[in-house]
């Protein structure tokens, strides 16, 4: 059975992930070596700062077919670079507001602040992210070939 | 202060008149205005220092290009040095502002002398307009001529400009209304009258003001159901990917568009292992993810003049999404390009205090 069948239920959706260096990757490898358990539904990308990822990079995600697309970042007043993570927060709000108007399942991208000691937070949200988008179903522009 | 310019022959004769005796006294230098082209058939922007070549038409319905942009690529090098008068309508000053504010234009030493919009016509209209277009719309005239853009202008009335040149609530003759100490210190010796209808004009431009937000909304409800994966791809079904609507649009400023780049270009073995996995895809890739992200890039500073339609060779009705989109987006930060210069960007700044809900979960 193609990855394409499945029914809504059963499916196994697929989340890129977009992690930055010095918090949240930090907090995934924590989650890891600490053997805390969380789906293996993501697909992780290290990025230096939440501030430097572009609009382009999660809609190209989402065009492609992932179901859903987690940005995360170190705490607001933690960041490495000062204030990226709050310039990330910014950018949400206007891919959120633009996908919104377009009717393009805004819910499917998520921001998310997971310090490098929440391995925790870190394993809940990939559990809280596949949850959600399981109920959502797969991503519609995955089957269109027109796209 | 509003003056009164009183009208000799028509209305562009008038403004000739005008902006030849600012040339002739030397308060400008030069000045840049939409001048028609010898067939009569187009207007472009015309950079004019002698008075005898000056023939303008600063009230041609016709956007062959934003002023906007040509003064950003006359002064983004290097400012000028001496008085430049720039006439340009509400759309292009805002243009114009917004690429001030990314060190893409440089304000200093220019004049901006904004003319009231009465709209203007898709080039192709314009070119083969039976009669004087001009004259009809100033007439009042021609609107079912009119660029979707400029039917549900958000303001075509200049702000911020150093002088206006007032069409709106002007019976006979125009309004010179002087915005700012600059517009003030040129007009202030020219021998102008005071205008006494300065409740007339105000009143006719919140009348257009209030006008065009309506038509604006009920243009926008008219279109709200492109929503959707299925909708949207119908919308941009005939989009070859040519990238003119980015090419026009006074905002994309860019010198190298991450679209124009070879970032898109992979090895083949990639493509293969895309139809494998799709069964099928559409070339040239990336044309949905293109419009998508060109509005998050510019979407913020988009002053809604339309140019990316009428630069579509499909002609695609961009404006039936981007009104909306425009709309939403600065809505969300309050923002409204080209209204206050000393206004940052909203994607420049940030608040430790706000949205506060998107990123806690």
């Amino acid at each position: 059975m193609s990855e394409n069948d499945k029914t809504k239920e059963d499916f196994e959706p697929k989340v890129v992930g977009f992690l930055c260096n010095w918090c949240s990757y930090a907090g995934a490898d924590l989650a890891g070596t600490s053997r805390i358990q969380y789906p293996p539904n993501i697909r992780v990308i290290r990025v230096m700062c939440s501030g430097s990822v572009d609009s382009v990079y999660v809609n190209r995600a989402l065009i492609e077919g992932a179901d859903a697309v987690l940005i995360g970042g170190c705490h607001p007043g933690d960041c490495h670079y000062l204030n990226g993570n709050y310039k990330a927060r910014r950018k949400m709000v206007l891919m959120k507001n633009i996908l919104t108007t377009l009717g393009m399942e805004p819910e499917r991208v998520w921001l998310r602040w997971i310090s490098a000691s929440e391995g925790q937070k870190f394993a809940d949200t990939v559990k809280e992210i596949v949850e959600e988008t399981k109920k959502l179903g797969p991503n519609p522009m995955k089957e269109r070939w027109n796209i | 202060m509003i003056y009164e310019l009183k009208m000799e022959e028509d209305a562009g004769t008038t403004v000739n008149n005008l902006l030849r005796s600012m040339l002739k006294d030397g308060k400008i230098d030069a000045l840049v205005a939409m001048q028609e082209t010898p067939t009569g058939k187009s207007a472009f922007p015309t950079m004019v220092s002698d008075p005898d070549k000056l023939h303008t038409n600063v009230f041609a319905p016709l956007l062959p290009v934003s002023i906007g942009t040509v003064v950003s690529h006359m002064t983004k090098v290097q400012g000028t040095k001496k008085p430049l008068a720039v006439v340009l309508r509400a759309c292009e000053l805002r243009a114009l502002l917004e690429l001030a504010k990314i060190k893409q234009a440089d304000l200093d030493n220019l004049i901006l002398i904004g003319v009231d919009c009465l709209g203007t016509f898709p080039m192709k209209t314009y070119s083969d307009f039976d009669g004087d277009p001009t004259e009809v719309l100033l007439k009042g005239e021609g609107e079912e001529y009119l660029r979707t853009a400029c039917l549900n202008c958000k303001d075509p009335v200049p702000e911020n400009a150093d002088i206006v040149i007032g069409v709106y609530g002007a019976d006979e003759g125009l309004f010179l209304d002087a915005r700012t100490e600059k517009g003030e210190g040129i007009l202030s010796d020219m021998n102008l009258d005071e205008t006494e209808d300065v409740e007339v004009r105000e009143q006719a431009v919140s009348d257009v003001r209030g006008k065009k937000d309506e038509t604006r909304k009920e243009f926008m409800e008219e279109h709200a159901d492109i929503l959707g994966v299925d909708k949207l791809l119908e919308f941009f079904d005939t989009c070859v990917n040519c990238h003119n609507c980015m090419k026009a649009c006074p905002i994309c400023y860019c010198k190298e568009c991450l679209f124009e780049s070879s970032v898109f270009d992979l090895e083949a073995n990639k493509y293969m292992a895309k139809a494998k996995s799709k069964g099928a895809f559409k070339t040239p890739t990336d044309s949905l993810l293109f419009h998508v992200t060109r509005f998050n890039h510019m979407i913020l500073s988009c002053v809604e003049c339309g140019l990316c339609e009428q630069a579509c060779p499909s002609d695609i009705p961009l404006m039936d999404i981007i009104t909306s989109i425009a709309e939403n987006a600065q809505r969300e930060f309050e923002y409204e390009p080209g209204k206050d210069p000393e206004e940052e960007m909203p994607m420049v700044v940030y608040r430790e205090d706000e949205f506060q809900d998107v990123g806690e979960g």
